[in-house]
């Protein structure tokens, strides 16, 4: 695997789980400790998300864009290698 | 609305080239039981969902399931991006390739394009999440189904990881249905629609729907 995919992966771990977490809490909105595991991986998240922009691109539009629309940029999710 | 991630819910990088099996796999694209349906079904029944819950499931699971559908498309993607026509005529592959060559289309594993007749949204939330248990089920099955022939392991990988969603949908969808009847006058589960018939609600919790 190459950085970026290490990295990459390593995100969507976390992201998962949050997703897991968020569709469990929709039937148990009360659930205390599980709300505090979601903010959990939610911090741990973010800077990995943060490195992974900085170094390969953005995740999501929302992000800054000076020189170049960075969204363009392969690879693109369905890619297998980082196609140029 | 929806907003996109540059990302896969589960990573797919698949190394060789099977047009045989993305011939099957394209099923949980556009087949009965696939990943388009399965979100079409739950993106179009919250509408009608009487309760918070059942409103915020349908929505995140439906979400998810365009996910998964990505993923499927991802592998199919993968499993024939390489082909040489021999590969093609060998796998049976020249079937589908005629038609789309090597994108990627709708259609269950026999070449049926997909339906909107694969999914049901009856206004009737008892009736809707019935259909979602049982959607889960057949999904499963059919990746269990695509499992028997598939020796792969980086294609494994991945229709493992669905699998196992559609049995935790499963349970979510089980405890919506719980919710909602426990929410109801017991002796009339099945003679009203809760979302039709608003006076079927216990009156001691009912809540401004």
């Amino acid at each position: 695997m190459t950085e970026r995919e290490i990295l990459l992966k390593k995100i969507s771990t976390y992201k998962f789980a949050i997703i897991d977490i968020q569709l469990f809490l929709d039937t148990h909105p009360d659930d205390k400790s599980m709300l505090n595991k979601l903010n959990e991986y939610k911090k741990t998240v973010t800077p990995l998300v943060r490195e992974y922009e900085t170094k390969f691109g953005p995740l999501k539009k929302s992000d800054e864009n000076n020189n170049t629309w960075l969204w363009v940029k392969n690879p693109w999710p369905w890619d297998t290698e980082d196609e140029k | 609305m929806f907003v996109y991630e540059k990302q896969l819910q589960y990573p797919v990088k698949i190394k060789i080239t099977n047009p045989a099996l993305a011939k099957l796999i394209i099923s949980q694209y556009g087949g009965p039981d696939g990943e388009l349906g399965a979100s079409l079904r739950y993106l179009s029944q919250r509408f009608s969902m009487p309760l918070p819950e059942l409103k915020a499931t349908l929505t995140d699971i439906g979400t998810e399931e365009l996910g998964h559908l990505e993923m499927i498309g991802a592998i199919v993607y993968q499993l024939t991006k390489d082909l040489n026509e021999k590969q093609i005529k060998e796998a049976g592959f020249d079937q589908y390739f005629v038609d789309h060559t090597a994108g990627i289309y709708p259609s269950s594993a026999a070449g049926v394009p997909f339906t909107a007749a694969y999914i049901e949204s009856k206004g009737d939330p008892i009736t809707d999440l019935h259909e979602d248990l049982a959607a889960e089920q057949k999904a499963r099955t059919t990746y269990d189904n695509i499992i028997r022939f598939c020796d792969d392991p980086d294609v494994l990988d991945p229709i493992r990881f669905l699998r196992e969603r559609e049995v935790v949908h499963y349970q979510r969808f089980g405890e919506n249905l719980r919710l909602l009847t426990d929410k109801l006058d017991s002796k009339n589960f099945y003679a009203f629609n809760p979302s039709f018939d608003k006076a079927c609600f216990k009156k001691a919790r009912n809540r401004k729907l």
